[in-house]
């Protein structure tokens, strides 16, 4: 089945452009000018430098370098003074605690080296994420040693002590307070209870003053949270039961990356995905640009952003008559039959089904709401009663605040963790405003635009360097703690505020009062408040045993002005989204490297936002549709919503739809120490704080853009045994023979299974001691790219910046191939015209496939090494030796599968890293993993399969005497999925869960033929399709 | 059985009531001998050893003979009221031991009597083994004595004038045998013309000769160049003159004590200021260097030693560090010490005997091999190897287990990524 597809990373593969086939026959595709330079008489002749002095030079060279190197070198050991109980040199420590931005909120586990956060973890312990997490989680610990943090608080740009700091806006708040002054905290959404106490405690303590708390996210759901005051009375988010809905439908929403409690989310996407199971979820995605979570979907419907709400309206309308339900206006859009065939899937699974939308409409949302109430969906996978807190913010009450502001009646404003300077539209100037505060306070830990303008800059503390708790969820609390002492004269927000109400409390000591007074009372289990709050922390959440009764609330939503308001949608010619990016998320991480040098999972771009058309639109309009090293984007100056954007790259994406544009938000920030600026900021021209508008022009400027894509880079030479993946029927109904089939190798003795063919004598690993291995499940993995920045973080691996990715230099040990399939019968490529739609590229299928070292028995790579730098583990580790390797790159040349990454230059001390390399200064380099090794210029390197956790893991089982429980060492990779697909282990374990895996009928070798005999095991993709090609 | 035969039946009856009496009292003594090992290591062995030499306070040995047992009772439970009432017996021992107050001990009688007990049975048991200990480290302090340069440049310098003399006696004989025979007093030659003719003369040997000097440079040469980057034997001098010698050696202080994450941590761990103060809360005279190193320990802690209390002002002491391993080779005390059950002293050498640490071996990746070579695992008693054996096919199991040992080696333990990630 799997045969009659063509798999394709990028535009150019697909066409197989002449310039894609020379570029795929050379891995280093590098650009010399070595024959620039060489070929230029002139140049050499003038050349001051001559033999003899190049002799010279060389004899001193090798003088100097052989006399340094006889020099003992005078390194100190300084010990502790008075050592911690529990802080041992050379053993980490964990501590369990959570990560909370008002965009992301995730119960996490922070590992600790000689007192220093070094890698974080999803808390698998945590019933809520369920040891989930996403790259812009795991990467938040690099943020902690970023050198552009505030050291001290600052007034008027002068650093100041806090004494001063405390002393001065304690006086102006009381001064604010007596004078019956209006008092505002603008916030992200708060879900802690003791922050939310304390700000109650204040405006009951000043019943003369007017105080109030605005809750505003960024990227807010506020149409969700009214939509469901108007449907139910409850300005909530409900939960969700993903993993019982048989049939998921999103709208517009990208619940895999962006949506409230999209970890939880992901964790149930997965389990409802198993094809092992009895029934496998199937999932309709409706959206305009290909989302991560569209990339997922068995069937996608590309519509323009316009018609989103109109879908919801006929889906409304569908289910509604199939029900038995009270029909609506009527609406008619391109894609009635495809909506009427996902109604009556989901009306064939009532209460069995979820729909979900990201629309900023609230209309919208409450058309969404009463689908799911016809469905009787609620309280059986979607639950109004549990709700999800972590996004509170609704947009009018942040406007009306603005309001307020420019009125100048504002006496004291407080600012923390939100910057709204940079991400509110510009329509609402927010700077004006803020300028007619008499008072204005900045919480940030490093400049931003808010703090560019505000007198008054409080140094917040790293998240991990807080004490914290929050209510993500019904019945869900945790605490968060500090994994290391505040490296800065730093400040929280709710220490502060304690300061000016005058209390003498710490925050860490208010918590635990709240904790006394509210959670100790809903468990039995513990007597003594110490021990009970002891073992919270311990744990890192609480979830109280007493559970307060739920209350059925019934929908009673207005359908018909909700409905003509939908099908009022203003349409364009163009028409453009606003999305976030897997990677940078709202933007308050847009300054971390490591997240910039992720890939986009679905368009491979680095380092930049940019304008996505669909690629036959961009044909049309005369844009390039390729991009390399010497290809560029094209750039559009472009107006959206009355805001000017020059020199905006555009790229063509695949999936997008016809006529819609998307940008990503988040972007147009500094980073570096040069204060660089990547991107364009976008939020200026969300109008209304509406994700899309018809409002948009744009013209070309014939100015060309430099793009770092990893689309097409270590391309595997077309075999096509890379990708597998079978549907459904099949599946459950076939044999191995028809979705896995297995390799058959002609011999003389007729075919043979290409496992039992072998040029080499088996290696031995297959029977004594360990036997590593790894399995992945293509259905399970949903692209995120967790694994990658988790990788980054375990490995030292080095940032090496946009301009060395352009040609393909990215040092990554895991990347995740994204690959666009469509049926190979591609239609004349000069019919554009309505037979267009059905173009490959206009709505492509998408695998996304993790690629690392695949640690083969048979390894190409080591038989080809002059230094016997890369050798053979008996526990069947491929190992590279970075002190032997004189970096003749044969291996990588012989590597099948293009995992092997050469160390251009030395990252670490290079200046032309200077900028974005954290190994590069003090405080970065404190993030570095001290038991990798951080690799020199010219030399190899690839995924060791994270050796020292194997290492540290046997220990452990050796010191105590017992042998290695399976799934007691996980790779960084594997800890770091929130799907589960990756799974790693002992194959010499017979219980090991990879060893069932790797013997499981989807299981598969990538590249097999080839007789590697990768220790690495793939499981086939399965999509819940009638066919594979729909 | 012989011997008892011989008696008479009534005395064969008292020795046997006499062996059960006896060990019915050696075994209550027995248990007190225990308690008041726990007892006397809880309360008194941060400055006390049970035999002869001296901690911070004297060593306890013979202490149950020299005292009163009702003067012991009240000295060890508060010992400056004895000294402020003037009795003379404790004044004078405070006196002697610098005046250090002995803290009040929380004991009672029993509790005391126990502890002497232990003491006395102690020093009945092991005075041979201290006498044996003591002598080695002195045997230890002889040393042969280095041939000095002077000496030999000496030699050369009188072989030479030799080889001078010699030439000049040789060269008067030729003339005085040129004058006898009357033929031309034949000239003087230079050395170099010496030289030259036999060289010429015996071309083949000195062919062979050269050829052998250059290979021994050509060897000098290779040697040295792996000496690059080993230093073994390096003794830096620390910014405190701690002896291992006095605290390790004379004072048997365990290793584990002052380096105790070499059993569970990859780092065995320079102490910490604070563990010194353990027993450098009392100890505040050292034999060799009084109190100008322990006051060191105090600066860092900024230890009032009169008040017994801690300032603000604390800074860490910068020791230098001896064993410097690159930091592309990872190593882990605690696979050798807690898994491996190697011995401090098989890397580190006799630290017991050293004032000045130094590194005692190569620490050279052909050491580190070289070593796991020839290691036979410790396998018994533990379960991870068990399971490990387990596994292994009988086919698998002949090929190792043909000389009966299993090695580091033959487990995987010279491979690159064992050391190397």
């Amino acid at each position: 089945m799997s045969n009659n597809k063509k798999y394709w990373k990028g535009v150019e593969e697909l066409n197989d452009t002449p310039d894609f086939q020379l570029k795929k026959n050379n891995e280093f595709n590098e650009y010399l000018p070595a024959e620039d330079f060489l070929g230029d008489e002139g140049l050499l002749s003038n050349s001051n430098t001559s033999r003899r002095d190049f002799l010279k030079y060389l004899g001193f060279g090798v003088t100097a370098a052989s006399l340094a190197a006889c020099e003992t070198p005078v390194n100190k050991v300084i010990p502790y003074v008075v050592k911690t109980d529990k802080t041992n040199p050379g053993v980490a420590n964990y501590f369990a605690t959570h990560y909370y931005d008002g965009f992301d909120y995730c119960d996490i586990v922070v590992k600790t080296r000689e007192g220093r956060p070094i890698k974080i973890e999803g808390n698998k312990k945590s019933p809520y994420t369920q040891g989930a997490i996403n790259a812009r989680v795991n990467s938040s610990v690099l943020s902690l040693y970023d050198e552009k943090r505030f050291k001290a608080p600052q007034i008027d740009g002068e650093e100041v002590s806090w004494s001063k700091f405390n002393g001065e806006l304690k006086g102006k708040l009381t001064e604010a307070i007596t004078n019956g002054g209006k008092v505002r905290f603008l916030t992200n959404s708060i879900t802690s209870p003791s922050t939310l106490r304390m700000v109650a405690d204040l405006v009951a303590a000043h019943p003369e003053a007017d105080i109030k708390h605005v809750n505003y996210d960024a990227v807010s759901f506020s149409s969700i949270l009214e939509a469901n005051e108007s449907s139910f009375g409850k300005r909530a988010i409900p939960s969700f039961q993903m993993h019982k809905a048989k049939v998921i439908v999103g709208i517009g929403a990208d619940f895999l990356n962006n949506y409230p409690s999209s970890l939880e989310l992901t964790k149930q996407y997965a389990l409802g995905r198993n094809p092992e199971n009895k029934w496998m979820s199937k999932h309709y995605q409706v959206e305009s640009s290909l989302s991560l979570t569209g990339s997922n979907a068995d069937s996608r419907i590309p519509v323009k952003p316009s018609e989103q709400s109109k879908v919801v309206l006929a889906l409304y309308n569908n289910v509604a008559s199939m029900t038995g339900g009270e029909t609506l206006s009527k609406v008619s859009t391109p894609f009635d039959e495809r909506v009427k065939k996902i109604a009556a899937d989901l009306v064939k699974n009532a209460g069995e089904s979820l729909v979900l939308s990201g629309s900023t409409d609230v209309n919208t949302q409450i058309l969404i709401n009463a689908i799911n109430n016809q469905l009787g969906n609620y309280g059986k996978t979607l639950d109004i009663n549990v709700t999800d807190n972590t996004k509170k913010a609704v947009d009018s009450e942040v406007i009306s605040l603005i309001k307020e502001m420019k009125t100048g009646s504002v006496d004291f404003l407080v600012i923390s963790d939100v910057n709204p300077s940079y991400s509110l539209p510009s329509e609402l100037s927010f700077d004006e405003a803020l300028a007619k505060v008499k008072t204005a306070v900045v919480f940030a830990s490093r400049p931003n635009a808010t703090t560019a303008s505000t007198k008054y800059i409080a140094a917040a503390p790293h998240y991990l360097e807080s004490w914290n708790d929050a209510n993500p969820k019904t019945g869900h609390y945790s605490i968060m703690q500090p994994t290391i002492t505040p490296l800065f004269d730093t400040m929280q927000f709710q220490d502060c505020i304690l300061n000016w109400m005058g209390s003498d409390l710490s925050y860490y000591k208010y918590i635990k009062q709240t904790w006394e007074k509210t959670a100790f009372g809903m468990q039995t289990k513990s007597s003594m408040f110490e021990d009970f709050w002891n073992n919270c922390l311990h744990e890192g959440y609480f979830r109280p045993s007493i559970s307060n009764e739920s209350v059925v609330t019934t929908f009673n939503g207005d359908l018909n002005a909700a409905a003509s308001a939908a099908a009022k949608t203003n349409s364009g010619e163009w028409e453009l989204e606003f999305y976030t990016k897997v990677g940078i998320g709202d933007g308050s991480q847009s300054h971390n490297p490591w997240l910039q040098e992720l890939p986009d999972p679905i368009s491979k771009m680095t380092w930049d936002n940019y304008v996505a058309m669909n690629p036959s639109d961009a044909r049309e309009q005369g844009f390039a549709t390729e991009y390399g090293e010497q290809k560029n984007a094209d750039t559009i100056n472009i107006t959206i919503n009355g805001v000017e954007y020059k020199e905006v790259p555009v790229i063509a994406q695949p999936g997008q739809a016809k006529g819609a544009l998307s940008v990503a938000l988040g972007y147009g920030q500094t980073i570096g120490k040069q204060n660089e600026i990547i991107g364009f900021n976008f939020y200026s021209a969300m109008n209304g704080m509406n994700a899309s508008t018809s409002s948009v022009s744009f013209e070309a400027t014939g100015n060309d853009y430099q793009v770092a894509t990893t689309q097409t880079h270590q391309t595997v030479m077309g075999r096509d045994s890379v990708v597998r993946e079978s549907d459904w029927n099949t599946f459950k109904n076939g044999s191995k023979d028809d979705f896995n089939p297995a390799h058959m190798l002609a011999t003389h003795e007729g075919p043979m299974n290409v496992n039992d063919v072998d040029l080499w004598a088996s290696h031995p690993v297959a029977a004594a001691g360990h036997h590593w291995g790894m399995s992945i499940d293509l259905n399970s993995c949903i692209g995120c790219g967790s694994c990658v920045t988790s990788c980054n973080s375990e490995n030292n691996v080095p940032v090496v910046g946009k301009d060395e990715v352009r040609r393909s230099r990215e040092m990554h040990w895991i990347r995740i191939d994204r690959y666009f399939s469509s049926a190979e019968e591609k239609l004349d490529e000069s019919d554009r015209s309505y037979g267009a739609m059905e173009l490959p590229e206009d709505n492509p299928m998408v695998v996304h496939q993790p690629m690392m070292c695949q640690h083969c028995n048979h390894a190409p790579c080591e038989t080809v090494c002059p230094v016997a730098a890369t050798t053979h583990s008996n526990e069947g580790l491929n190992q590279m030796t970075y002190n032997r390797c004189i970096g003749t790159r044969y291996c990588a040349n012989n590597c099948p599968y293009k995992v092997r990454r050469f160390n251009w230059f030395s990252y670490q001390n290079y200046d032309k890293f200077a900028d974005l390399n954290p190994a590069q200064d003090d405080l970065g380099r404190m993030v570095l993993n001290p038991d990798v090794t951080v690799r020199a210029r010219g030399v190899m390197e690839k995924c060791s399969m994270c050796v020292q956790r194997i290492q540290t893991g046997k220990l452990d089982a050796k010191k105590e005497g017992r042998s290695v429980i399976d799934g007691e060492i996980e790779t960084a990779c594997s800890s770091a999925c929130p799907t589960n697909a990756i799974t790693f282990g002992d194959l010499n374990d017979k219980s090991s869960k990879v060893l069932e895996r790797s013997k499981n009928d989807r299981a598969y070798r990538v590249i097999e033929e080839v007789g590697t005999q990768a220790n690495v095991y793939y499981q086939i993709k399965v999509r819940n399709t009638e066919n594979n090609l729909a | 059985m012989n011997l008892i035969s011989l008696r008479t039946p009534a005395k064969t009856l008292f020795t046997i009531l006499a062996v059960v009496v006896f060990s019915i009292v050696s075994s209550f003594d027995l248990q007190a001998q225990e308690d008041g090992e726990k007892l006397f290591k809880s309360y008194c062995a941060s400055c006390h050893s049970a035999g002869n030499n001296a901690l911070v306070g004297p060593g306890l040995a013979g202490v149950y003979d020299k005292y009163e047992r009702e003067w012991l009772y009240s000295w060890i439970k508060n010992s400056q009221a004895l000294i402020a009432s003037g009795d003379e017996q404790a004044v004078a021992v405070y006196e002697q031991y610098n005046k250090v107050l002995m803290p009040n001990q929380p004991v009672n009688n029993e509790q005391i009597d126990a502890i002497l007990t232990y003491i006395k049975e102690y020093n009945e048991a092991a005075p041979a083994a201290e006498v044996a200990s003591t002598d080695a480290a002195e045997v230890v302090e002889e040393g042969e004595a280095e041939t000095s340069p002077y000496f030999i440049a000496a030699i050369v310098i009188a072989l030479l004038m030799v080889v001078v003399i010699l030439r000049k006696v040789q060269h008067l004989m030729k003339v005085v045998e040129a004058r006898i025979k009357e033929e031309d007093i034949p000239e003087e030659l230079t050395l170099g013309q010496a030289i030259g003719r036999t060289i010429q003369s015996n071309k083949t040997i000195f062919a062979l000769m050269g050829i052998v000097v250059l290979c021994l440079f050509a060897k000098s040469g290779w040697d040295a160049a792996f000496g690059i980057g080993v230093y073994e034997g390096y003794e830096p001098e620390q910014p405190i003159k701690f002896s291992h010698e006095l605290h390790a050696g004379t004072n048997g202080i365990d290793c584990n004590y002052c380096h105790n994450s070499a059993s569970y941590s990859k780092s065995a761990g320079i102490p910490s200021a604070n563990l010194c103060m353990n027993c450098h809360t009392y100890i505040q005279e050292g034999p060799q260097y009084g109190k100008e190193e322990i006051s060191k320990i105090y600066a860092a802690l900024d230890f009032d030693p009169v008040t017994k209390t801690y300032g603000p002002n604390q800074k860490p002491i910068k020791w230098v560090k001896v064993h410097n391993l690159p930091d592309h080779a990872y190593f882990n005390h605690s696979q050798h010490v807690t898994v491996g059950k190697i011995a401090c002293q098989t890397c580190h050498g006799p630290v017991e005997t050293y004032t000045v640490g130094k590194q005692y071996a190569p620490l050279t990746m052909g050491w580190c091999i070289n070593c796991h070579r020839e290691t036979k695992v410790q396998m018994d008693g533990n379960g991870y190897y068990d399971e490990i054996h387990e596994r292994l096919p009988e086919s698998l199991k002949k090929q190792y287990l043909e000389d009966g040992t299993i090695t580091v080696s033959e487990l995987g333990g010279i491979e690159c990524a064992k050391c190397h990630y």
